[in-house]
């Protein structure tokens, strides 16, 4: 692998940037491998690259039906933050952020990782509380909580409507380590720096089917360019988890939802990290390049169709009005949409299947993007050592028949609601 | 996405709230319980779903729909279609 | 003729919902209303004043202009074992918006297709405008003239709607 440096950039330069070579290799499938990830998004990418960095496992095929970071990596609104506050869920978040702060230096790539704050706003004395309680809980985790009162968000956003009539800006609860990460530079990453360690990277390469032996158990995916045998077979296709799983007779606590995507024409630097609008569907972070990259709550139907309904780009756009006037300035540049699982308590899913050789990684919800690295270094794990890993031990598939359901949002089994 | 409502006539779907997949009845043991609350079909293409007219004639429909397309083929009373 | 258009607050009336009790015969309704046939998503006007809207099947909103306190007991009276009946008097406010530019205004609000040919006198539909669930029914053609039923603790809201609604409109002009 070439590294990447500022000598490597000058040298470059200074050839007029004809030499670089491809960052990974664009593979043609095997007949087998020791295993096989479906979905070449980043989850998919980065467990390829965490099996054959921690557990020395390199024959390995990462298999995508489109081309990768094609699907939900390259729709996201780029967060990462690990401000969770029940047991399940923050020691997952927390074990990403570490590894997103060391990827850089990891995978040698630029993810543009920027630790530039996650703000939730809180807008009445309940809400207060329970932030409170959040922050708490974050930071007996060991993760980093500061509650801000009205004027230390005004020092921060002065920009925010802080007399809003109904929703009055109180304060605001800050995970300053948070922030944003470029998400195609983390597909790109992740997929050199594994295709580096040996991994065959297969685009256009769509699982039709599963290959079961005598006793049931997955051997193999029947795909678009062939069969591909593999003792063990992990599911990374969050958005078609459902869709996949249904190959193989299984049905998943999942329903998929369209979650729409803003970006506004570029404007000179305004938002210092990301906001969240604590009363209404509406969040909000300014990309390098300048955009205002914003975003609410999902369509609310099952939906397969990556694109939404325009209710919920007129609610978003009223949550950005109400929080903060001077975006009504500001030109739409862009909207569109993802296909997200649902799970039925908000949260993921990192485990077994009820099929011998095959393994889920599934029900990320609108929260994908941050879980990226910890999603690939726990599926990883399970997938080398067929134990959970500690981290997200609680991600269990048999999780809401036992009744040990994660729900963060207190929603209950209404997908929609999460 | 507009909705054709028995009553109403074509509607935007902002006067709608999804409730889902048209389940099979409530069943009478834990094990079909569990499957009965969380476990869904969730396919790509036709879907039956029920959808509350809120912010309209307050009926519940019985729709049917693409997941892929968004197409609607059939919206009826879901009291109708029970029936 | 309102040059423009104006919301109107029409008070002293008596509302009440209306829901068809299962397997009730809907021409022994609209004689006990006084009406030919129950209004389909339409509004009708019966002899005795009292206007009869569908807002859903088998339900209807009815308005008595000058109603006495007891016209909601008096109505379920009327219509015992054929419908149920709920007083709504103090639960709705109703309004009538009038004007050359009233449906242009009411475009503006509502998500509906308000063209006369898709809705003209007689019409009504249960919709929303500006968040608020209104029930919405044409009284006359010219003008034109309409009137809407909301819950109450949402006037302010469409008042306010209005007063902004309108203003956009005359900027616009």
């Amino acid at each position: 692998m070439q590294r990447y440096s500022i000598f490597s950039l000058a040298r470059r330069a200074l050839s007029g940037h004809r030499h670089w070579k491809p960052t990974w290799r664009d593979a043609a499938p095997r007949s087998s491998y020791d295993i096989i990830i479906v979905g070449g998004g980043g989850h998919g990418l980065a467990t390829a690259y965490y099996l054959a960095k921690v557990h020395g496992i390199t024959n390995i095929a990462v298999v995508e039906k489109g081309w990768i970071g094609g699907g939900n990596a390259g729709r996201n609104t780029t967060i990462i933050r690990s401000n969770y506050g029940l047991d399940g869920n923050a020691p997952f978040y927390e074990l990403s952020m570490k590894l997103w702060e060391g990827m850089e230096q990891d995978l040698n790539y630029n993810t543009m990782v920027s630790q530039r704050g996650v703000l939730n706003l809180y807008h009445s004395d309940a809400q207060r509380d329970a932030f409170v309680r959040r922050g708490n809980a974050m930071r007996l985790h060991g993760i980093d909580a500061e509650l801000l009162d009205r004027e230390e968000v005004r020092a921060m956003a002065p920009f925010l409507n802080f007399d809003n009539a109904r929703f009055p800006i109180q304060g605001g609860l800050l995970q300053r380590r948070g922030g944003t990460a470029r998400h195609d530079a983390v597909v790109w990453g992740y997929a050199r720096a594994a295709s580096d360690r040996g991994v065959d990277i297969i685009q256009n390469c769509e699982v039709t089917g599963f290959v079961r032996d005598a006793r049931g158990r997955i051997t193999g995916v029947e795909t678009t360019r062939g069969t591909i045998l593999a003792p063990k077979v992990g599911l990374a296709v969050a958005g078609h988890s459902s869709h996949v799983a249904a190959m193989a007779g299984l049905r998943l606590p999942i329903e998929s939802h369209v979650l729409q995507a803003f970006v506004s024409e570029a404007l000179k630097p305004v938002i210092p990290g990301v906001i969240t609008f604590g009363a209404g569907h509406f969040y909000v972070s300014q990309s390098d390049k300048g955009g205002l990259v914003f975003g609410g709550d999902i369509d609310g139907y099952n939906s397969y169709a990556a694109r939404g309904n325009l209710p919920v780009v007129q609610d978003v756009c009223e949550g950005g009005m109400a929080i903060m006037p001077m975006i009504g300035r500001a030109r739409l540049l862009r909207s569109w949409g993802g296909v997200v699982d649902m799970s039925m308590d908000g949260s993921p899913i990192i485990d077994h299947s009820p099929i011998d050789g095959l393994y889920l990684n599934a029900g990320w919800c609108y929260g994908g993007f941050k879980a990226t690295p910890g999603s690939g270094w726990c599926f990883a794990h399970l997938l080398a050592t067929d134990q959970m890993h500690e981290a997200a031990s609680a991600y269990r598939l048999d999780r809401f028949a036992s009744g040990r359901v994660i729900d963060e949002k207190g929603q209950g089994a209404q997908p929609n609601l999460h | 996405m507009r909705i054709p409502c028995p009553y109403c006539g074509p509607r935007d779907t902002h006067e709608f709230v999804c409730r889902g997949e048209t389940d099979t009845n409530r069943p009478d043991n834990d094990e079909a319980f569990y499957d009965y609350v969380y476990l869904r079909d969730n396919p790509i293409g036709s879907v039956r779903e029920h959808w509350y007219h809120a912010q309209g004639c307050r009926n519940w429909l019985t729709v049917t729909r693409d997941s892929q397309t968004h197409e609607i083929s059939e919206a009826v009373l879901a009291k109708d279609a029970a029936r | 003729m309102v040059e423009g258009a104006e919301l109107v607050p029409m008070l002293g009336m008596g509302i009440a919902a209306v829901m068809a009790r299962r397997g009730a015969d809907m021409t022994h309704l609209a004689a006990l209303l006084g009406i030919s046939a129950m209004p389909v998503a339409r509004a009708l006007k019966a002899g005795s004043g009292e206007i009869i809207i569908g807002t859903g099947p088998e339900m209807w909103l009815v308005i008595s202009p000058d109603a006495a306190p007891d016209w909601g007991e008096s109505l379920a009276e009327r219509l015992a074992g054929v419908a149920s009946v709920s007083d709504q008097s103090g639960g709705y406010a109703l309004y009538s918006l009038r004007g050359a530019k009233a449906r242009q205004l009411l475009q503006k609000g509502a998500f509906i297709d308000l063209h006369p040919d898709a809705f003209g006198r007689g019409s009504a539909a249960t919709t929303v405008i500006a968040h608020a669930g209104v029930i919405l029914w044409q009284t006359e053609e010219e003008a034109p003239a309409f009137e809407l039923a909301l819950f109450r603790s949402f006037q302010a809201s469409l008042e306010h709607w209005f007063t902004v609604a309108l203003a956009a409109m005359a900027a616009a002009d």
